[in-house]
């Protein structure tokens, strides 16, 4: 059982913060109860300049869209508060705030988003943070501006979570403005995406490495351009490709190269009921790496997801199966793992294969109950990685996984368990947005 | 103070909190939120109150009636309760009523002190820190680095000692807070 001390740092800076998050709660519900809702919205301005009459490239097109809907509408000033948060946010303001004023009839008002500019329009942001007990510390410190409306951000990550190594590096990061305009969003976008990493290997990796034909790394860096279609609103497919280089480890070996088409599709649809709501989701990622672009690696990974989740009252129940294949050879990076903080959570990846594998099935089933702000979680995760071929290194035998947690928001507490034999040890995970 | 039936109730006629930033927010349109908390305690500086009542109040202003409208935010949506059309004494005045404490938590013949601590809630003190991208800490040191808050945002009244026996009492309203 880890030392209940190593779970104080990350617990008193969860605490905090899920508390700014609980007042976002109450704040939000203070502004539903607002008597300037039964009034409905004349006019919708920005820094006092009509929606219409701003330039195209002062406002975001889906912002703008959601700004002249408001139009019409009844007043929903909590709508208002997360739009200027949005404004905010996208626009990189210091601050915004609503003004409602008197309309041009005794039911009417004007919406007015009042702003304050920055000196310096960089916005650093700590978008993931992970507690592993047995993992450590993963996480991803961003700094990221926008210009005509496209977005850089740049970043450091150190992530101990998703691999079997651990990689900490720089990346950086292009998304342009929309082209074409569907169901809310935008048709087509185009994203750029830089990574460069410095790897660190678990002495299990490196020990079951002989005899495996894969290589080690200390390095890695890739460039990958990427085009996102809305197909319609539930339904995005982006394609691109990846240019990955690693440095080996090994003298001779040199460089290698994982050059790669990429493809990934997204699904996902909500059906929102009186008393129940339902979301489906579905994944597909397909990576292509072939000599024809210059790669040393030749392979295809195929990875799908499929996510189902009902809400009744303070009842949530959801299931989530992933499955996966590797044809060919594939680097490290490459490979699927499980015991990770959203797989088979509770095992260590290095007891499960320390190599990975190129076959992986995954099953997590979660119900959850609200307590006040929050929600009480209890899951179950079952799954099997494996290498045909290989089975008398990591035999594919299917685990199971038990855990608890609490979540707020993006916040999440856990505890979990792995289901077998012998001596068991639990895992404690404190994050965000993992 | 005064007893309203098994209820100790605050008065305070010239209380006033409804003036500065708060007022500028609500005749903008937007909602404001005021936590209201009554302690009482058995001596002047004592920190561990005998009894407490704490209470979280939204407010609104309406844009044509020129009138507020608060409500009382409790654990449910059923145990809310709101007044409209309300000048801003009233509203103020609404707000102290629904800050009561059960006379059964006031020893009998022991004096008591009483304060009353009124603090205005500023949303943008805390959205925009929050949200899809994670923790931003640009908005984060932003609101650290802020000049504290005016004085007129936050309001604290003590006074005592008092007797349970002493106090005047009035005609049972009913309102339970």
């Amino acid at each position: 059982m880890p030392s209940p001390k190593r779970f104080l740092v990350p617990g008193l800076l969860l605490s905090s913060v899920m508390s700014l998050a609980a007042g976002q709660e109450f704040l939000r519900e203070v502004a539903e109860t607002n008597v300037n809702r039964q009034y409905m919205i004349e006019s919708v301005s920005v820094a006092g300049v009509e929606v219409d009459q701003l330039a195209p490239s002062k406002l975001p097109r889906t912002l703008r869209q959601r700004l002249k809907s408001l139009v019409g509408e009844r007043c929903d000033v909590a709508m208002l508060e997360d739009l200027s948060a949005e404004i905010r946010r996208k626009l990189r303001f210091l601050t915004v705030t609503e003004h409602l004023s008197k309309g041009s009839a005794p039911d009417r008002i004007r919406v007015n988003f009042e702003v304050v500019r920055r000196d310096l329009a960089f916005d650093v942001s700590l978008p993931k943070f992970l507690y592993d007990s047995q993992q450590g510390f993963t996480g991803e410190l961003d700094a990221g501006t926008r210009f005509r409306q496209n977005d850089f951000t740049f970043g450091v990550v150190s992530n101990g979570d998703d691999l079997t190594e651990r990689f900490t590096g720089i990346t950086a990061r292009f998304d342009s403005a929309g082209f074409g305009y569907i169901d809310g969003s935008d048709r087509i976008r185009l994203g750029v995406a830089f990574e460069d990493y410095h790897e660190q290997w678990n002495e299990a990796t490196v020990a079951a490495l002989p005899g495996s034909d894969l290589d080690l790394y200390r390095s890695r860096w890739n460039v990958a351009p990427q085009l996102t279609f809305t197909i319609a609103r539930p339904l995005t497919v982006a394609v691109g490709t990846s240019f990955e280089e690693t440095e080996s480890e090994a003298p001779n070996a040199g460089r290698q190269s994982a050059n790669a088409a990429t493809l990934d599709v997204h699904y996902g649809h909500k059906i929102e009921g009186d008393r129940l709501q339902q979301q489906v989701e579905g994944k597909y990622s397909l990576r292509v790496a072939t000599r024809a672009l210059g790669s040393t690696y030749a392979y295809a990974r195929h990875l799908v997801s499929m996510k189902y989740e009902a809400k009744f009252g303070k009842h949530t129940i959801s299931d989530e199966f992933s499955g996966g294949a590797i044809a060919g050879q594939a680097p490290m990076f490459d490979r699927f793992v499980l015991g990770s903080s959203s797989t088979l959570r509770g095992w260590n990846r290095f007891d499960i294969d320390p190599l990975g594998g190129t076959r992986v099935v995954h099953n997590e089933m979660t119900y959850g109950y609200r307590v006040g702000e929050g929600t009480v979680e209890g899951f179950y995760d079952a799954g099997a990685v494996w290498q045909p071929g290989q089975f008398d290194r990591a035999p594919a035998t299917l685990r199971h996984s038990l855990g608890a947690g609490y979540k707020q928001g993006i916040f999440v507490v856990a505890m979990a368990f792995p289901v077998r034999n012998g001596r068991i040890e639990s895992v404690f995970m404190a994050g965000m947005n993992y | 103070m005064f007893l309203d039936g098994d209820y100790l109730r605050v008065s305070l006629p010239h209380i006033d909190f409804l003036k500065g930033k708060p007022i500028e927010r609500l005749k903008d349109g937007a909602s404001v939120a005021f936590i209201g908390q009554v302690t009482i305690t058995t001596s002047p500086n004592s920190i561990s109150p005998i009894a407490r009542s704490v209470a979280r109040f939204a407010l609104s202003y309406d844009i044509w009636e020129e009138r507020f409208s608060v409500t009382k935010i409790g654990q449910s949506p059923e145990s809310r309760r709101s007044a409209s059309h309300l000048s801003a004494q009233a509203t103020e005045n609404w707000c102290l009523d629904n800050l009561v404490i059960d006379r059964s938590q006031i020893p009998l013949d022991k004096q008591f002190y009483v304060q009353l601590d009124l603090r205005a809630e500023d949303p943008r003190d805390q959205l925009g820190i929050i949200g899809d991208p994670g923790i931003n800490l640009t908005r984060l040191i932003e609101m650290f680095g802020r000049a504290p808050r005016s004085p007129q945002e936050r309001w604290l009244f003590n006074s005592g000692p008092f007797r349970l026996n002493d106090l005047k009492k009035t005609e049972v309203r009913g309102i339970r807070g």
